[in-house]
């Protein structure tokens, strides 16, 4: 594999992967905080 | 009418809306875009295009439905003005038409997970011959009928009790499918040629427009943004859940799929494939199905020398291909069903309706290919007025105003910036200017009569049946929209 096709997938599954997974652990945090504030409204 | 209904949980509504984004886009239709355009050169616009289309709208759509509880006739009346009821039900409409052949391609994985499971899928290697077999008969009506029979169970069931429950098992069980043979698939010997192919970009590839065009294209398509469909499950999200956050961990997650399924599937054709791997991911073959339902099915015969192990790989993606599709075909059902609740139907009665039409409008593109590739292509680039409709209606409601008091109110966990204000007033409408005059300008290639409405895939019959469906949203859309108010205030 070559310098080029590397970085490429480095940037791509980073940004992708690397971004679910960002927004994943700050949805749970969040959440946490959420459920210990006690909301619970519609 | 008051909201009774609701999302238990958080990520009861992240999975049911993963549900919706991921669905048979994500798994056959990236993966021969991919390899037709250049493979890594495609990547990047496609990541692009994910932070400046799918995103944004989908925050756009879980606003709407959050702020004003209404389907898309209601909820566009709601933000753009009662004037503009017309463009919520087109909105519907084109999901609708869509939902009436996805019901048919979802069947169509259903028999084939009955196929692999059963054996019958690898009796033949003649798999042209078995698509066409299977195609030409009345099976693909009989598994039609099955999986809108399936999804209208679900959707009577409401949103708790049906959508959640099933999407909760469906979605999960997707992806722990996906994983397992994306790890077969990376560890078979030359499937690293597939992976060095996927990521490698042209620099002569990546500055041609079409590109970038079709980049475009797959993330309007496959995340589900500025379908409507995000937009009635946020009908049922509580009061405090979060959208900005949420709708980035759908559109990150959508494309997290994609590339699972992409790195899953050039791997295999480039490690199993006797002849050029390229051709048989690109070929579109008929109805776009080349590649899933007659190249995969010859590849899977040749994973490993135990006929089981084969049967067991082949059988896990067709149903992961079946849980992609009836999640996605569930939002659709609910989609149309809402609207009619919200003129005021009871849920009951307006899934008979919806199911009972859907199997019926559905029939033509079960016996006939021709007519479902014309349906998906008229209603497929419709999709993205939709989505020029939904970015209208907030430029209409006043794009600072909907971000600070709607998107940033009550319940978000993370503020949006003026960026979004530059995204959906002006960057949006470019886009779908761009991508519905690229694909007009180019069925003019590819059909000299491009005017005749009576061709399957042409600029004249995608004028001429929006222009059919928008006449007569237009003309009705006073009733429509007083309908829908008068029975929910």
């Amino acid at each position: 594999m070559n310098f080029i096709t590397i970085i490429t997938m480095l940037i791509v599954l980073g940004i992708i992967w690397g971004g679910m997974v960002f927004f994943l652990t700050r949805a749970i945090k969040y959440e946490k905080i959420k459920e210990e504030n006690g909301q619970s409204e519609n | 009418m008051k909201q009774e209904e609701f999302f238990s949980s958080r990520w009861s509504l992240i999975i049911a809306a993963i549900g919706i984004a991921v669905g048979t886009g994500n798994i056959w239709r990236f993966s021969r875009i991919v390899a037709q355009n250049g493979g890594g050169s495609f990547l990047i616009p496609w990541v692009i295009f994910l932070l400046v289309w799918s995103v944004p709208l989908i925050i756009a759509e879980f606003a709407i439905g959050k702020s004003t509880r209404y389907g898309p006739v209601g909820a566009i009346a709601k933000t753009a003005g009662k004037q503009f009821g017309w463009m919520g039900a087109f909105i519907v409409f084109v999901s609708t038409a869509i939902m009436f052949y996805y019901s048919v391609v979802t069947g169509w994985c259903l028999r084939y997970f009955i196929s692999a499971i059963t054996g019958d899928l690898f009796s033949t290697t003649k798999h042209l011959e078995y698509w066409t077999r299977f195609a030409s008969s009345y099976q693909p009506l009989f598994y039609h009928f099955i999986s809108m029979v399936f999804v209208a169970i679900v959707i009577y069931r409401g949103v708790s009790k049906g959508i959640e429950k099933v999407t909760k098992f469906m979605v999960p069980s997707l992806l722990v499918i996906l994983l397992i043979l994306f790890v077969r698939a990376v560890t078979l010997p030359k499937a690293i040629e597939g992976i060095k192919y996927f990521f490698t970009p042209h620099m002569d590839v990546i500055l041609n427009y079409k590109v970038w065009l079709n980049a475009l294209t797959q993330n309007a398509w496959d995340t589900g943004a500025g379908w409507g469909l995000i937009l009635t499950y946020a009908i049922y999200m509580k009061k405090k859940e979060d959208i900005s956050l949420n709708a980035a961990l759908i559109g990150f997650g959508n494309n997290s799929v994609s590339l699972l399924a992409g790195i899953t599937i050039f791997s295999t054709v480039f490690a199993l494939s006797t002849s050029n791997a390229m051709q048989q991911i690109s070929q579109a073959g008929p109805a776009n199905t080349g590649l899933t339902f007659i190249y995969l099915p010859l590849l899977f015969s040749k994973i490993s020398s135990h006929y089981i192990v084969n049967v067991i790989f082949a059988s896990m993606f067709f149903i992961a291909l079946f849980f992609a599709a009836i999640t996605s075909l569930m939002s659709m059902v609910e989609l149309t069903t809402r609207t009619l609740i919200d003129f005021g139907i009871k849920r009951g009665k307006a899934i008979i309706l919806v199911a009972s039409l859907g199997f019926l409008l559905g029939i033509p593109s079960a016996i006939d290919l021709n007519f479902l590739t014309n349906q998906d292509w008229v209603w497929g680039v419709g999709l993205i007025i939709s989505g020029a409709f939904i970015s209208f209606s907030i430029i209409r409601y006043g794009v600072d105003k909907f971000r600070t008091e709607i998107i940033n109110g009550y319940g978000s966990d993370v503020k949006i910036g003026k960026w979004y204000n530059f995204i959906i007033g002006i960057l949006i409408p470019i886009q779908v200017v761009l991508l519905v005059s690229w694909w007009l300008i180019s069925s003019v290639s590819w059909d000299p009569e491009w005017w005749n409405p009576f061709h399957s895939a042409n600029a004249g019959t995608c004028i001429f049946q929006w222009a059919v469906v928008l006449i007569t949203f237009i003309l009705l859309n006073k009733m429509m929209v007083n309908q829908t108010l008068k029975e929910n205030d």
